[in-house]
């Protein structure tokens, strides 16, 4: 056993520890990671003989395989990576007795990992995807995290905290462009049930899974549809925001009729999944109001009643509308995250004669109560709005949401149309998207170099979403079907013979990687400049030494004599030197490359030489 | 795992036929391993998790042949092995020679405890692997297992084989009684540099000039402080009549035999003189490593 197991084996032990942090402790399973990595800790503690130490390093292996499954995005799969390589060097140092050192031990676990890989791969891409055997685990336990919950509030909240945390980013893979500025809304959660002074959403809290056997999964994008890719932070909700327009392209997302966008896939934190950009089927925009988009409570706000009361009379939903957008434009309504509470007596009368004062909130409660009043079936919508465009080096660019971002807005029904975004924040004075839209959509990037950083990461980020978390089962299918065409049953057998390809390739690449260290380099060096003298006719005689070989190549090429005087020096200079070192074999690699060099230009020109004369 | 035919013959190479391989038990819990990632891959949908189940089962694949490839073709021989005493362990030199680099190999003779694991570059290795022989005579140390479990320890490879050169075993060193017979050939002169150094303030005899390598206790110091030069002492043994030695009667021949190769071994390293009678052989009393080597051969051939 070497001395670095112990210490590889608690490194390994402290990686598993910082990718422990970042869970979520009321997810089950992260409790079972939890209890599996202080299960490993305590057994590396007391373990003594080689085979207890073993089990240590597998026990390694699935608490990272763990890990994995709970955080699948780039960074703590980095950690994970790490984690496993210093794991196998571990096992490694088990078993290669006590010579290599920390070094040694790692460049040899990269390459045998670098070589099981390929098998690995050919697996993974290949084979079949099953299915989840159980719900189990779907959408339990994520804490509200996010700025938008299912309960909209606005009076009760005299004051706004403007949060820069991250809440989502949505990415245009396939050449999509993102909708301008002023078109960015991004639809979470539809609140239809209001009781007066709360706005609330009549859809389940998390989708209830789908009884029987699941869907089937949708088809994929057809080539010139274009993609929408949503990384969004863990929230508390089914929920998922998406712009409105486009079709799922997971069976795990299920559009609502009210058009939100419930997501069943289970227990990940952080979600992944894409849409196509455009799709003529939004039927949410098209499903008729029910009996709740009108509900009402009477005689909370007498004003705000006695004006819609004359809008009732006009003909239209749509003429009742204009009449609305019209008295609002006429107000001096100002935006502002500081309104002060409303009164708990007609909040709205208030806000809408009083104050007029208020965020998207105060906006979006107060005109679809209006709406409502006047008889127009109408409902608030949030989610997100606006977000900076980011285009990272090199790579996809994506439109970064903060929960700063969070929005509400209102719907209304107009008979012959459907559902009709109404933005009434937009009227307000001081619109922060007005604002920065007039300020130009880059206003946000003046950052410093951390933001920089940090926008060139979530770039990654998304690449590594799309490529790494996107590759699902209809993925996996889709790349046989490119792979086989019609002849899928031969898969088992093209199976088969990748894996032997490619463990023929890896012990192959091993057998090189082990060869190619082999002997001294100095002599190499030597040995390879002695070849380029031989193609010349030029080889040491039996018996003759170094610098006597190198005196009559002088007297063949006297144009040499500088390097050459100079490598047979620095190589006998190096070969009897008490410890070798890098920088010697170094400096004897290029002071031999200068010499092959020089005797190449020196043939060269005298070819030409000859050849002026003959 | 220790089973399979042994080979036999002077020189074995390993190759497909006499190498066996099987997973070790870690092995096997490592497979175990493999597929409970493989179901939480599944359930949880974890791309990650599936690729390190399936990364752990090429891994598996990879080493059934690195484990192989390091005892393929590795020819095994046998040293010439220096004699040694029964029931002590005694090393016996096995030849290697690689074609490649082998690691993690453990080389096991009889029922001993297998040494650490060694690593060897490719090319010619002589190993002494100890074995404890429990008669005297010419004996052969039994059953060589050569195995590996490197890299990771999945599988275990190993072969089995005799090794055909014997090796001369003293009889074992045991302290007891033996018989002293009065020596039938005058005393003799011991070498100097021996008797000098066991007992060399017995007689003064003369002086000589001093040299470097002198030990300073022989340097004549009176002549020294008298100025008349540095001379060295020298001094030699009282002559002393050296016995020979024959096994207790009374005793069984082993047991004798066992106190007079203890006898033998002691004498020696004080530096006596001694012969020895058996089986109404003599060798003449004498002193060295080549007289008690030539004595402790004829105890281990005694019939």
């Amino acid at each position: 056993m070497s001395g670095a197991a112990a210490p590889l084996q608690w490194l390994t032990m402290g990686l598993l520890a910082v990718g422990l942090l970042g869970l979520s402790p009321a997810l089950s399973l992260s409790l079972l990671a939890f209890g599996l990595a202080v299960l490993t800790a305590l057994k590396l503690r007391e373990a003594r003989s080689l085979e207890e130490r073993r089990v240590v390093a597998l026990l390694q292996l699935v608490c990272a395989g763990l890990l994995a499954a709970l955080r699948p995005e780039l960074a703590p799969s980095l950690l994970q990576g790490l984690a496993i390589l210093m794991a196998l060097a571990g096992l490694l140092a088990l078993e290669l007795g006590a010579g290599p050192d920390w070094k040694a031990l790692l460049r040899r676990s990269l390459q045998v990992l670098l070589a099981a890989m390929p098998i690995a791969l050919v697996l993974f891409l290949l084979l079949p995807r099953l299915m989840p055997f159980t719900n189990f685990g779907a959408g339990q336990g994520m804490g509200a995290m996010t700025g938008l919950s299912d309960s909209m509030e606005p009076g009760s909240i005299a004051r706004l905290a403007v949060s820069r945390q991250a809440a989502a980013r949505v990415a245009f893979p396939l050449g999509g462009e993102p909708p301008p500025l002023e078109q960015r809304y991004w639809r979470v959660m539809v609140h239809e049930r209001f009781d007066g002074r709360s706005w609330r959403s009549a859809a389940p809290s998390f989708a209830r899974p789908a009884a029987g056997q699941p869907a089937p999964p949708p088809p994929p994008a057809a080539p010139g549809e274009g993609i929408q890719l949503w990384l969004i932070e863990p929230s508390g909700l089914a929920a998922v925001p998406w712009s409105g327009s486009g079709r799922p392209l997971s069976a795990d997302l299920n559009l609502q009729r009210s058009g939100e966008l419930l997501n069943r896939a289970p227990g990940s934190q952080r979600r992944v999944y894409a849409l196509t950009e455009k799709s003529d089927q939004s039927g949410w925009r098209t499903a008729p109001p029910g009996p709740i988009d009108l509900l009402l409570p009477l005689g909370e706000n007498p004003r705000l009643e006695a004006l819609a009361a004359g809008w009732r009379r006009l003909g239209s939903n749509r003429e009742r509308l204009d009449a609305a957008t019209g008295w609002f434009r006429g107000q001096p309504f100002r935006y502002t995250l500081e309104p002060g509470a409303l009164p708990r007596q007609a909040p709205l009368d208030h806000f809408l004669f009083e104050s007029r004062l208020g965020f998207c909130g105060h906006y979006a409660s107060a005109f679809t109560t209006l709406m409502r009043a006047a008889g127009v079936p109408a409902r608030v919508v949030s989610g997100y709005r606006g977000g900076q465009w980011v285009q990272p080096v090199g790579g996809t660019g994506y439109v970064d949401l903060r929960q700063a971002d969070a929005h509400a807005w209102s719907e209304v029904w107009l008979d012959g149309e459907g559902w009709r975004r109404v933005d009434p924040t937009a009227w307000a004075a001081g619109d922060p998207l007005a604002r920065s839209g007039a300020a130009g959509a880059g206003s946000r990037a003046g950052g410093g170099p951390l933001d920089w950083i940090q926008q060139q990461w979530w770039g990654l980020d998304i690449a590594w979403a799309r490529w790494w978390l996107g590759y699902d089962g209809e993925q996996q299918q889709a790349l046989v079907a490119r792979l086989l065409g019609d002849r899928s049953h031969l898969l088992g057998v093209v199976v088969l013979l990748a894996v032997a390809v490619s463990l023929a390739a890896g012990l192959g690449g091993l057998g090189w990687l082990g060869r190619r260290r082999r002997g001294d380099p100095l002599r190499l060096e030597l040995e390879r400049t002695l070849r380029a003298f031989a193609r010349q006719g030029m080889a040491p005689a039996a018996g003759e030494t170094l610098p006597v070989f190198a005196q009559r190549l002088q007297q063949r090429w006297p144009a040499l004599s500088g390097p050459l005087e100079a490598f047979v020096a620095h190589y006998q200079q190096q070969r009897f030197a008490g410890v070798p070192g890098p920088i010697g074999r170094r400096q004897a690699r290029r002071l031999g490359r200068a010499l092959r060099r020089s005797l190449r230009a020196g043939n060269r020109s005298q070819n030409a030489v000859q050849r002026e004369h003959p | 795992m220790d089973f399979g035919r042994p080979q036999q013959g002077e020189r074995v190479r390993l190759r497909m036929r006499n190498l066996y391989i099987l997973p070790t038990r870690f092995g096997w819990l490592w497979l175990s391993g493999t597929v409970l990632l493989q179901v939480i891959g599944v359930q949880m949908q974890s791309n990650g998790t599936l690729l390190l189940s399936f990364l752990m089962l090429s891994l598996f694949l990879l080493t059934l042949h690195l484990t192989h490839f390091n005892l393929q073709g590795v020819e095994l021989g046998c040293g010439t092995p220096a004699p040694g005493f029964a029931g002590a362990p005694v090393p016996y030199p096995i030849r290697l020679r690689c074609p490649g680099r082998s690691e993690g190999v453990r080389l096991r003779l009889g029922g001993e405890a297998s040494g650490p694991p060694l690593s060897l570059a490719a090319g010619e290795h002589e190993l002494a692997v100890a074995w404890t022989p429990l008669a005297r005579g010419w004996q052969r140390p039994g059953l060589l297992r050569i195995q590996t479990t490197a890299p990771l320890g999945l599988f275990c490879c190993w072969s089995r084989w005799h090794p055909e050169t014997a090796q001369l075993i003293y009889p074992a060193r045991r302290a007891g009684p033996v018989r002293l017979l009065a020596a039938g050939s005058a005393p003799l002169v011991g070498e100097p540099a021996l008797a000098s150094r066991q007992d060399g303030s017995d007689d003064w005899r003369d002086l000589a000039p001093h040299r470097p390598q002198d030990s300073p206790s022989r340097l004549a110091w009176k002549l020294l402080a008298q100025g008349r030069g540095e001379y060295a002492k020298r001094f030699l043994d009282r002559p002393e009549a050296a016995p020979l030695l024959a096994p207790e009667p009374g005793l069984p021949l082993e047991t004798a035999l066992e106190h007079l190769s203890e006898r033998i071994w002691s004498w020696h390293g004080r530096g006596l003189s001694y012969g020895l009678e058996l089986n109404g052989q003599t060798v003449a009393p004498g002193r060295g490593v080549l007289h008690r080597d030539r004595c402790l051969t004829a105890l281990a051939c005694c019939r």
